[in-house]
């Protein structure tokens, strides 16, 4: 489903270019489970920004279900993203505006869907979360596990076919972290493919394979299952 | 996804409900300005426009030239009867004769009712000619014959109350008795018609004294006679004032010029044409719509400058719905819905506030604009475009900046300054809000200064102990000087003149015609006449400055003159005019120069002293009493007048003025602009204090930090004070130094329509732009003394 060769990823200031990653090859096949590993600053959310299409790189191929992405502009982009990959992150990013329902809802608002298959659709996820009950609050009524729950249903809801996670049990208790790697787990199962940065070497074990880095490039890979 | 983006706008309005509260405020007060504006404009800009052929209506008018041109809405008495019975050019042509304010009393009751309406005399025609219309009746037989009258329909409740006023009588002038034969509906506010009573042209024919309108005269354009004609169709306007340029040399040859020239006037132009009386200079217009136009773009500047300021706090949500797909248009066009709603609600309270205040802004500046403005598919249109234009002039640059914040960035809070607009863009909008203001307020201060350079400056003649009275027609010489006798027997009056003008206090006076010195020629120029008794120049307080005024007699052959009339005759010495024959509008009066008087201003600052003859009237035409007062007793002087008056004519409405307050009238249009001006200066300084607040708060909350740092290391609060205040002081300065010209060169321009003009002192550019500053430094300081005096503690853990 994806394949990168050589990615490059510089960041530049006046006087100094850091490399955020160097020569960075892999793949990863659909249905994958994979977690990316590594001290702060190797390189890990550069990699999660490319893969999502947040972020363009600076050299090298990625080719994303066969079509090489990395020339791609913004909207082909942004196209390519909302119809594809679902994103949880470390500190949720849900929109404090809009309620859980709306929150869920806004993916398949940019995707076009009508307006009654959304409502079916928002249902169906966040019953399946079991956050239904908690559909017309707000965010910060919400606690960080079902916060977090709310991000996974968002991410979900359009069934694409790749989730990015960046840390996601990195702002929950253990309790609340076990569960959100359960629900990945089983999105997984159901076919998902699922691509998560952490630091957490429990959550790692619930990934197919881990990719660790180090200053902007794979030093081991080891599969699990 | 419309409303997705309604929701969300609406919440964030609630949520950061200060900012909102500064942008829709601020808006909302550019609205109600824009709002009463456009009615002021649309009030003028559809002047009789409800006449059904006004493009083929037009109005004789007469160009006098002489040493300059002299423009006059009203023609010689004979034109129209030429114009109608020589030629074939029009379908209808009608003299009307405004007589401003006449007496009108109603004999009914036991006690007879008096009452002042504005009056006119029109010929039949003149109803054909326009479209005011009546109730019940057509014009087939109204006002052709004498005595008869047609009256508006608030006139007649006034005059009659219920009862039906077709066939009720009034007696004009305690003269005539005039017959009600026609009621018309009440006329619009913007028509140049604005008597309230029509009374038959054939009425002030069979009168007396009509020879200044008989048929046959061609003399004199001053009679307050206007005419308009209804042309035939495809009649060639240029080609008809190719034919009138003959008329001088064919009618009227010497001694009247045969330059002289007579034009028609398109009706539709006749209230813009600011060469002649009643008019608005359409300059006024454009202003008050530039005006309005700045303060709507200083509330933008505020919304603009505020929303891009508070973008980083919506930088979250912008990351996030990049992240689930959004494109930059997408996103913009949110943004732009949002700017829409509270440019909506802006504009909602904006309209409420206009229509608020409308009572009040037409009383303070005696306007009379109706909330029918409000009504109609202009303003329908204008409303649309405003929310339309304003959402998009202020939603653009922050809806760009928030599109294309990279979602990255937005995502880890890594946004900087740059990020969120560029500063030199902020600061480029924070300046040109000071400048607006600045120019405002200097364009108050040299009007202000102008009307009271003009209102307060030495005339050459006394205003403030001078009270002017008014006096009925048709008095006899024996008449006017008993009553003289009796009202100079108080010792509160100091001196009573019988006249016909004041010396000044008034635009239009009567010029004509001069001969000296039994020259070949008339002058190539007007003089203009006073005309007064012997104790004219006495009460007036102008001065002689050769010879001696002029006996009292039964003719008159004795002339006073002014300076300038010897500087226009080519003569430097006063004492060289005197005893020289002068002879003045063709034989109307024939005597010698006795005396010199100084220069008064005849006139007001806009036009420069003319040469000026004071003489007795020979027919005693006189209208007015001029009465010097001991302004310390001015109550029991007045009451003393009134008293004499009233038991001279029982049967009239007593009246007075004050010459002074006449003074001040003239410049009632300046007065109106100043007012105006004042209040939309106040406003933009208000709107731009509202955006100093908002955007000073959001320094304050983005240096929270540095403000702790610099506290522990030892800043004062004076230091502290001074970081949110420096980019403004810097921005005020170069406000002030763009301000300044664009200020001068606008305000000069204005002052040239003045021939006598204040002037322009550096204080003028000073003081707005010291106003600005004291303004920015109080609310700087305001909301920088709660940052500056914090316990660094608190910032710091908060951060």
């Amino acid at each position: 489903m994806i394949k990168i060769t050589d990615l490059e990823k510089y960041y530049r200031t006046e006087e100094v270019q850091t490399v955020a990653l160097n020569k960075l090859s892999f793949d990863v096949r659909e249905g994958e489970f994979v977690a990316i590993m590594g001290p702060s600053g190797c390189g890990k959310s550069t990699l999660l920004n490319i893969l999502g299409l947040l972020d363009d790189p600076d050299g090298g191929s990625f080719i994303f279900n066969g079509i090489e992405v990395s020339g791609f502009n913004e909207r082909k982009r942004a196209n390519l993203r909302k119809h594809n990959i679902g994103f949880v992150f470390q500190s949720f990013n849900l929109i404090d505006e809009l309620t859980v329902y709306e929150n869920v809802e806004l993916p398949l608002i940019y995707t076009g869907v009508k307006a009654t298959d959304r409502k079916n659709r928002v249902h169906e996820v966040l019953e399946k979360m079991q956050i239904m009950h908690r559909r017309n609050h707000f965010p910060q009524q919400l606690s960080g596990g079902q916060q977090q729950r709310v991000a996974v249903a968002r991410a979900v809801v359009n069934n694409p076919k790749l989730i990015l996670a960046d840390e996601p049990t990195g702002n929950l208790d253990s309790s609340n972290g076990n569960e959100v790697m359960d629900l990945l787990t089983e999105l997984n199962q159901q076919g998902t493919t699922i691509i998560m940065v952490t630091h957490s070497e429990h959550d790692a074990k619930f990934s197919h394979r881990i990719i660790r880095m180090l200053d902007g490039q794979k030093v081991t890979e080891n599969v699990l299952v | 996804m419309i409303k997705n983006y309604f929701k969300i706008a609406w919440r964030n309005i609630r949520k950061r409900k200060s900012v909102a509260l500064i942008n829709i405020l601020g808006l909302a007060l550019g609205f109600s300005c824009a709002i009463l504006i456009f009615l002021f404009i649309q009030f003028h800009l559809t002047f009789d426009n409800f006449h059904k052929d006004s493009d083929r209506i037009y109005r004789f008018v007469s160009e006098v030239h002489r040493d300059h041109i002299a423009y006059k809405s009203t023609v010689p008495p004979a034109l129209p009867n030429v114009f109608k019975n020589d030629y074939n050019y029009a379908e209808k042509v009608a003299k009307i004769i405004d007589r401003g304010e006449q007496l009108i009393t109603v004999n009914s009751g036991a006690t007879p009712q008096r009452y002042k309406p504005r009056t006119a005399f029109v010929e039949p025609d003149f109803f054909r000619i326009f479209n005011f219309p009546l109730i019940d009746k057509d014009f087939s037989d109204e006002l052709t014959a004498p005595n008869t009258a047609i009256i508006t329909r608030e006139m007649a409740k006034k005059l009659f109350g219920d009862t039906s006023p077709i066939n009720q009588t009034f007696i004009w002038d305690n003269k005539d008795t005039i017959r009600v034969t026609g009621v018309l509906k009440d006329l619009p506010k913007n028509t140049l018609i604005n008597s309230r009573v029509f009374i038959s042209f054939k009425t002030l024919q069979t009168s007396d004294r009509t020879s200044w309108i008989a048929t046959e005269s061609w003399t004199g354009t001053a009679t307050s006679l206007q005419c308009f004609t209804l042309l035939r169709l495809n009649q060639d306007p240029l080609k008809i004032e190719q034919e009138m340029k003959k008329w001088p040399a064919k009618y009227h040859p010497e001694p009247v010029s045969t330059e002289d020239h007579y034009k028609l006037q398109p009706f539709p132009d006749i209230h813009f044409d600011s060469r002649y009386s009643n008019s608005i200079n359409i300059k006024l217009l454009w202003i008050l719509g530039a005006i309005g136009f700045f303060l709507i773009l200083i509330a933008c500047i505020n919304f603009i400058n505020i929303s891009a300021a508070q973008s980083v706090y919506r930088s979250k949500e912008v990351g996030v719905r990049k992240v689930l797909g959004s494109f930059k248009d997408q996103l913009f066009r949110q943004f732009l819905t949002e700017t829409f709603l509270i440019t909506l609600i802006a504009l909602i309270i904006g309209f409420g506030l206009s229509v608020l205040f409308l009572p009040f802004f037409n009383n303070t500046f005696n306007l009379s604009l109706s909330k029918n403005g409000l009504i109609n598919f202009r303003f329908a249109g204008f409303i649309a475009i405003l929310l339309i234009g304003v959402a998009i002039l202020a939603g653009s640059y922050p809806g760009i900046i928030l599109a294309r914040i990279a979602p990255v960035l937005a995502l880890k809070r890594k946004l900087t300054q740059s990020d969120t607009g560029s500063s030199l863009t902020r600061k480029i909008l924070v300046t040109s809000q000071f400048v607006i203001s600045i120019v405002l307020i200097i364009a108050v201060l040299v009007i202000g200064k102008q009307i009271k350079y003009a209102t307060s400056s030495d005339l050459g003649y006394d205003t403030s102990t001078i009270v002017m009275v008014g006096l009925p027609e048709t008095l006899e010489q024996a008449q006017l000087n008993t009553l003289k006798n009796k009202i100079v027997q108080s010792s509160n009056i100091k001196r009573v003149s019988i006249c016909f003008t004041s010396p000044g206090a008034q635009t239009d006076g009567w010029g004509t015609d001069v001969n000296f010195n039994g020259n070949p020629k008339y002058e190539k120029f007007l003089i203009q006449s006073k005309m007064g008794d012997e104790d004219y120049i006495e009460t007036f307080g102008i001065q002689l400055v050769a010879g001696r005024n002029f006996i009292k007699k039964d003719s008159v052959d004795e002339v006073l003159v002014n300076e300038t009339f010897g500087t226009k005759i080519g003569i430097n010495s006063p004492e060289e005019l005197l005893g020289k024959p002068i002879k003045i509008s063709d034989d109307y009066i024939q005597g010698r120069i006795v005396g010199v008087v100084k220069d008064f201003y005849n006139q007001d600052f806009h036009g420069t002293i003319s040469p000026v003859f004071i003489a007795p009237a020979p027919d005693l035409w006189y209208n007015e009493i001029g009465v010097k007062i001991n302004r310390k007793n001015t109550k029991e002087a007045l009451q003393h007048i009134e008293q004499q008056w009233t038991s001279y004519f029982p049967n009239f409405i007593f009246e007075y003025a004050f010459l002074n307050d006449r003074v001040t009238e003239m410049y009632k249009s300046e007065q109106q602009f100043l007012s105006l001006t004042r209040l939309f200066s106040f406003l933009a300084i208000f709107i731009d204090g509202l955006g100093i607040y908002g955007l000073v708060s959001f320094f304050v909350a983005q240096k929270t930090k540095e403000v702790g740092i610099r506290k522990v290391l030892g800043g004062r609060v004076i230091d502290i004070l001074g970081l949110f205040f420096k980019d403004f002081f810097t921005l005020i300065g170069i406000a002030g130094l763009i301000a300044s010209p664009i200020a001068w060169y606008f305000m000069n321009d204005w002052l040239q329509h003045y021939a006598y003009r204040t002037q322009i002192n550096w204080w003028v550019f000073a003081l707005p732009i010291g106003c600005v500053l004291v303004l920015t430094l109080l609310i700087a300081s305001y909301k920088g003394y709660r940052a500056a005096t914090a316990n660094p503690v608190k910032s710091l853990r908060s951060e």
